[in-house]
């Protein structure tokens, strides 16, 4: 009888593997294994905030949890300036690094590496690669500079990935409608698998020159899944010089080939 | 501190101030524990052959860490330790007889120079002769405007960073990254010309082998301006030695619309560990704690939105 009931559980055991459709990847410690190359398909980057359609910008319900970022009033009025100069002041028009969360939910593949001892995220908008420390560092404070992509340090609860960032600057946005923060910057984020192909991700952002009090965005991944994909570098600030290089021969040398005007 | 580093790296920006660097490092004494690391005036001989080193679970061999080149920097291609030809600010030293400097990157033909053909070879010599006082926008070395290095100059300037992962060999490289693919993948389309090209690796024992396409060429190999077109095939070994210490970067450059037939380089790099000094250079990493135990980091890069050059990372900016 205990015999057939332990065949019976390891049948059942068994099947419930082979049903899993949605099993999540694994680094040989057991943990989740975020490698592949991830995408948004939501609208925040064109507004953290519901927003009906403008000109500039597809209609999106927002990723902020309660719809409004709590802005300090001073702040708000920095933001309403930065989104009516946000055609010419935004970051990324001049293709730099996005910084953390803005490259996540960027509408633009990025690639994650993973070890045991940390997780190496490229961008394909703004050139920059970030690492996230799981190696049971923490922020090395001190006299280490700023970074546009700020420390990570993140650390296992369960299945879920908590990074700890900070060390911003206060040079990158948040998304294109001027939603910004200060040198004071602090993020953390949370990775969750919601099947082998999607993340949830989901970040608090604090900043106590800014904010007035922490606020939450969540936001879903989907893993690119079709045949040869890759990531292609954007360095698109070499444009105003590029065309200038290499030397070309004399026949093809007064055909300037044209770049950005 | 933060002052002291800055400033330390504000030297290593300028090639004089670069050569005024290596001078103080030939005449100090070297730190107390580490190593001061100098450039090297041979080449180490690596053959290709088994690796007989670590191997990582998926089976490549374990070349993972912090590396640069052995020889110069990318201030002259084909003499390495020669400075660059018509430096208005040469070494207070002068220089010895070629003899005693490390031999040309180029190593076939043996006469050490690339083989080009007579239009390129005037390009090559017009931007030397105008890179110390550029007039037009393309004597300006586009490296010193945030652009890539590229391939190869990316193995000449600091030191980087290897990381592998099941399928890839990524380079960390103080300006600009490349992903190598060991998943046989096909090329990207040829209309695509990138900085830092394509890749498509495997390994043969002790060698990564590299295909290289879709280079843009605009990166040019060096201060002295040799170059390629965005038509050139690199194909490169990597071989790495036995005990995981060193690796030669040995390429064929194959462009028929440049040169008059292919040719080789090579370029020796060696492994930097935390018995080393970080320098900012060859060492490029920032040290942290873990417990009681060091632990070796890499900075981000970030060379254009810092505007301060060469792919530092950010500074706190000066009250306004």
């Amino acid at each position: 009888m205990i015999r057939s009931l332990t065949l019976i559980a390891l049948l059942a055991s068994l099947a419930g593997q082979v049903f899993a459709a949605d099993k999540i990847p694994r680094l040989a410690n057991g943990k989740p294994d975020f490698s592949g190359i991830w995408q948004t398909t939501s609208a925040a980057e064109f507004d953290l905030e519901p927003h009906a359609a403008r000109i500039d910008a597809p209609p999106g319900a927002g990723i902020v949890v309660g719809n409004v970022i709590p802005y300090l009033p001073a702040a708000l009025e920095q933001k309403k300036k930065n989104f009516a100069q946000r055609n010419t002041a935004d970051p990324r028009l001049k293709g730099w690094t996005l910084g953390v969360p803005r490259g996540i939910y960027y509408p633009e593949p990025f690639q994650i590496f993973q070890r045991q001892r940390d997780l190496t995220l490229v961008h394909q908008f703004g050139h920059s690669v970030r690492t996230i420390h799981t190696n049971g560092t923490d922020h090395p404070g001190g006299d280490r500079n700023q970074f546009w992509l700020g420390d990570s340090r993140g650390k296992w609860e369960g299945d879920t990935l908590v990074v700890d960032v900070n060390g911003f600057n206060d040079e990158t946005w948040l998304d294109r409608a001027g939603n910004y923060h200060s040198e004071s910057f602090h993020v953390v984020e949370r990775w969750k698998y919601l099947d082998a192909n999607t993340i949830e991700y989901s970040a608090r952002l604090e900043d106590p020159e800014v904010f007035a009090r922490p606020w939450d965005l969540s936001v879903i991944l989907h893993r690119h899944r079709e045949k040869n994909f890759q990531l292609i570098e954007d360095y698109r600030f070499t444009l105003d010089y590029e065309q200038h290089y290499p030397p070309k021969p004399p026949a093809t040398a007064t055909a300037q080939p044209s770049g950005k005007p | 501190m933060k002052t002291a580093f800055t400033i330390l790296l504000a030297l290593a920006l300028t090639p004089l101030a670069q050569a005024q660097q290596n001078k103080q490092q030939q005449s100090q004494k070297p730190l107390a524990g580490t190593d001061r690391i100098r450039f090297e005036p041979t080449y180490t001989l690596i053959d290709s052959g088994k690796w007989s080193g670590k191997r990582l679970p998926d089976g490549q061999p374990d070349v993972e860490g912090h590396w640069s080149n052995t020889v110069g920097n990318h201030n002259n291609w084909t003499d390495p330790q020669g400075g660059i030809p018509g430096d208005p600010a040469p070494p207070r030293k002068p220089l010895g007889p070629r003899a005693e400097r490390a031999p040309s990157r180029v190593t076939d033909p043996a006469s050490g120079e690339v083989p080009f053909q007579p239009w390129a070879k005037a390009a090559q010599e017009d931007f030397l002769k105008n890179f110390h006082n550029p007039t037009q926008p393309q004597y300006i070395e586009p490296l010193a405007r945030c652009a890539p290095a590229g391939v190869p100059k990316s193995f000449i300037w600091h030191g980087y960073e290897i990381r592998q992962y099941p399928g890839y060999v990524v380079f960390l490289f103080n300006s600009g990254t490349r992903i190598i693919h060991l998943d046989g993948k096909p090329h990207l389309p040829s209309s695509i010309k990138l900085w830092n090209a394509d890749s498509r690796g495997h390994w043969e024992g002790n060698t990564l082998v590299v295909d290289v396409t879709n280079n843009n060429s605009k990166a040019l190999f060096g201060r002295t301006g040799e170059f390629a077109s965005e038509n050139v095939h690199i194909t490169e070994r990597y071989i790495f030695s036995a005990d995981g210490q060193r690796y030669n970067y040995v390429a064929t450059f194959d462009d028929p619309s440049v040169y008059t037939r292919p040719w080789t380089a090579t370029i020796p790099a060696k492994r930097r560990t935390e018995k080393d000094a970080v320098d900012g250079w060859h060492y490029e990493v920032a040290l942290n704690q873990a417990g009681k135990q060091s632990v070796i980091e890499r900075d981000e890069r970030i060379c254009t939105e810092n505007n301060i050059g060469f792919g530092h990372v950010a500074v706190t900016p000066a009250p306004r």
